[in-house]
């Protein structure tokens, strides 16, 4: 482009001055501008999807706000999306506040020094009065670093209706859910309802098994890498996985759709059960809701303590937050019993707290009940071992239940898979 | 002040007006790749200390079933894309006639482009929807039922990768429309008094004329086809059990879900190699291109 600049009007000119004088001011002054947010101001991250449970943090902060004269920023993040965010943020960038997962999730970050040690809100507050043995899914080595949050009991769900329709009850023993599969086949119904296009009802799965057959003991110890994928103890897990699979219990083609997709089959009466927490309200149309109901995972091996699926949520202060005082102040608040309370009546989630106000929702109620005769808890299959672990498995898994002859492979995939990251 | 500006912008102006851009393209793009190439010689999983581990990560990946099928996937991604340069030619060359009407089927042919491709993914993930999909209503018809494709091993990639030509055939369509509007009329003239119609004055006056614009379809849809992710992270994130993987959704669940970002960036310069491959005979072509036409 053969152009003249020296014919060019003056205010090219001019502008290209401009342009070199803004660029070398905003490379050098630029670094001097302040990084410094107000010191009553409180930021909080929050991965609710959950509408009704962000109305209500808002309107908690806004009450805060009024009380305390701290100004409180709330940014809320897509759910998955802030799982990758958090790595980052606690990093570079921290809030004052944010929401997380306990157990090994959080121990994740705590070893890393990310996030904050709150024993002295825990004694200040006393909590560990009112949470009993929930405060160890947020403590390690004696130190707490976190509020627990709402729980999920998992389990299996049901229609009432259904059930009453066709004189079922809900199963106790193996045998008796083997009956009510086949009961439910010649009712024209799929047994177990289950999406596992985002895998994890496949881990969950294989958790309610080995927990029913194995116990709590060797099931962490699996989790912790401790036994191989390849162990005999799994051999009996498999095979009775095996048998529902070649039975045709589950959902047809459930690797192309997610948990709301088979959710929604359980409320249109086209499935008999399907294992899921409470979130499966969600999936229901409000009118139907009281025909749903929970119960416990078959027994399978007759002796083996109840151990259940126990997902605690957490919310932290992060190491690098820069107002941790007014952070303490507000979650003080927040964790009052009867805010506490209102915000996780929102997603039917169970209080960590016992003095929380009795919830509406029969199925919280059911599900606190249920906790008492529980006699230990994991989290979740991708909550309680290494995330790479996880990831692995729980594709393996969702291969074992479309090309359950492919067993021995798979498993050996996973035991390469677990000796890499364990050792 | 003016005085070193007249001294000296036949310089300064160049490159002030470059800088903008250079530095975009430098951190953005040329610091980045290297980066990524360095954090491959390491493990670590994005947040702690980096240890260096050479190249155990290559190795591992030479070893990785997986690899091999996102490798296999991102060939019949590419064979398939291979589509859509023909058959974009094709509708242009329908779309391109001066009949009433046409213009409403242009748009409607336009339309694809216009939409996300995420929205894509999500339209055709319904269509696809053994339950309640087009697909099962149109098998329904002749009293079948259809496949579950996006749960079949076999089929998946296939289906995805069918999803992701409906809008790169759009884009060639474009493409093609832009060139037949640049056609040299004094040729055509020329074609038809030598008595060259239909099939022939295709093949002999507008092909040749298109070649360049075709170029660069075939290029542009090479490296559509390369970097698909977003269609597969939509649709099937990846499975069933890891059989629709691309190469560059391999690299997100390594370094996003598994934690790992060491072993993410050796999948990512491996897909970076492939892909360099394709650019230097894309801009070869290019420069070559510009010499013929000076």
């Amino acid at each position: 482009m053969p152009t003249d600049f020296a014919a060019l009007p003056t205010t090219r000119r001019r502008f290209l001055k401009g342009t070199g004088a803004a660029l070398a001011a905003s490379t050098t002054g630029g670094l001097c501008l302040p990084a410094v947010a107000q010191p009553q101001e409180i930021a909080i991250i929050s991965n609710l999807s959950n509408v009704e449970q962000r109305q209500i943090l808002q309107r908690l902060a806004s009450e805060y706000e009024a009380k305390s004269g701290a100004k409180i920023v709330i940014n809320n993040m897509d759910h998955e999306a802030h799982k990758t965010a958090i790595r980052s943020y606690l990093v570079v960038g921290a809030p004052d506040i944010c929401f997380w997962f306990s157990g090994n999730r959080m121990k994740a970050f705590v070893t890393k020094g990310l996030f904050d040690d709150i024993s002295d809100l825990f004694a200040k507050e006393n909590y560990k009065s009112v949470l009993g043995a929930t405060t160890s899914a947020v403590t390690v080595d004696g130190k707490q670093y976190g509020l627990p949050m709402g729980g999920l009991l998992w389990g299996l769900f049901y229609r009432k209706d259904v059930f009453a329709e066709h004189n079922w009850t809900p199963p106790k023993t193996w045998t008796d859910f083997l009956a009510l599969g086949e009961a439910a086949k010649s009712a024209n119904m799929i047994p177990i309802s289950v999406g596992t296009k985002e895998l994890w009802p496949a881990g969950g799965w294989f958790d309610h098994m080995n927990l029913r057959i194995n116990g709590l003991d060797k099931h962490i110890a699996l989790m912790d890498g401790k036994v191989q994928y390849t162990d005999p103890m799994l051999t009996p897990v498999f095979d009775k996985w095996n048998d529902l699979i070649k039975a045709g219990f589950f959902s047809p083609n459930h690797s192309s759709f997610g948990w709301e997709q088979a959710g929604a089959a359980l409320a249109q009466k086209k499935a008999a059960m399907m294992d899921l927490g409470g979130f499966v309200r969600s999936a229901f149309p409000e009118a139907d809701l009281p025909q749903l109901a929970y119960a416990p995972f078959p027994e399978i091996v007759p002796g083996v303590a109840r151990y259940e699926d126990f997902s605690v949520n957490s919310i932290h202060v992060p190491a690098n937050a820069k107002n941790k005082q007014g952070a303490r102040d507000f979650l003080a608040y927040f964790y009052r019993p009867e805010n506490l309370g209102a915000f996780l009546a929102a997603e039917g989630a169970i209080p960590p707290r016992n003095d929380c106000p009795p919830s509406k929702d029969p199925l919280v109620n059911a599900a606190v009940e249920e906790l008492k005769k529980v006699v230990g808890t994991s989290q979740y299959y991708d909550r309680d071992t290494d995330p790479d672990m996880a990831q692995e498995g729980m594709t393996g898994l969702q291969e074992f239940m479309v090309k359950p002859d492919r067993r021995d492979q798979i498993l050996e995939r996973l035991e390469k898979t677990r000796k890499r990251i364990f050792g | 002040m003016s005085r070193f500006w007249r001294r000296n912008r036949h310089w300064l102006t160049p490159v002030l007006f470059l800088l903008p851009g250079l530095i975009l393209f430098g951190s953005v793009i040329l610091a980045a790749s290297v980066e990524t190439i360095w954090i491959s010689l390491h493990a670590w999983d994005g947040i702690g200390q980096k240890t260096w581990v050479g190249l155990a990560n290559y190795l591992e990946l030479a070893d990785d079933p997986q690899f091999y099928v996102s490798l296999k996937n991102n060939v019949i991604w590419l064979l398939i894309f291979m589509l859509a340069p023909p058959v974009g030619l094709a509708l242009a060359l329908i779309v391109n006639q001066q009949i009433r009407g046409m213009r409403i089927l242009k748009s409607l042919f336009f339309i694809p482009l216009v939409l996300a491709t995420v929205t894509v993914g999500v339209v055709f993930g319904w269509v696809y929807d053994p339950n309640f999909g087009l697909l099962q209503l149109f098998f329904g018809v002749f009293g079948s039922t259809a496949p579950a494709l996006l749960s079949d091993e076999n089929f998946v990639t296939f289906a995805v990768a069918a999803a992701g030509l409906w809008p790169q055939i759009a884009f060639c369509m474009v493409l093609f429309l832009a060139g037949l509007n640049n056609l040299n009329d004094d040729l055509i003239a020329a074609g038809r008094v030598d008595g060259a119609r239909g099939w022939r004055m295709l093949r002999h006056v507008v092909l040749p004329q298109l070649s360049q614009v075709g170029f660069i379809a075939i290029a542009v849809t090479v490296i559509g086809a390369l970097r698909s992710f977003d269609m597969v992270a939509v649709m099937t994130n990846g499975g069933p059990y890891g059989s629709s993987t691309v190469l560059a959704y391999q690299m997100y669940e390594e370094s996003i879900f598994s934690y790992r970002f060491g072993y993410g960036a050796a999948i990512a310069t491996v897909l970076f190699v492939i892909m360099i491959a394709f650019i230097a005979w894309y801009l070869h072509g290019l420069v070559k291109a510009e010499r013929s036409n000076a």
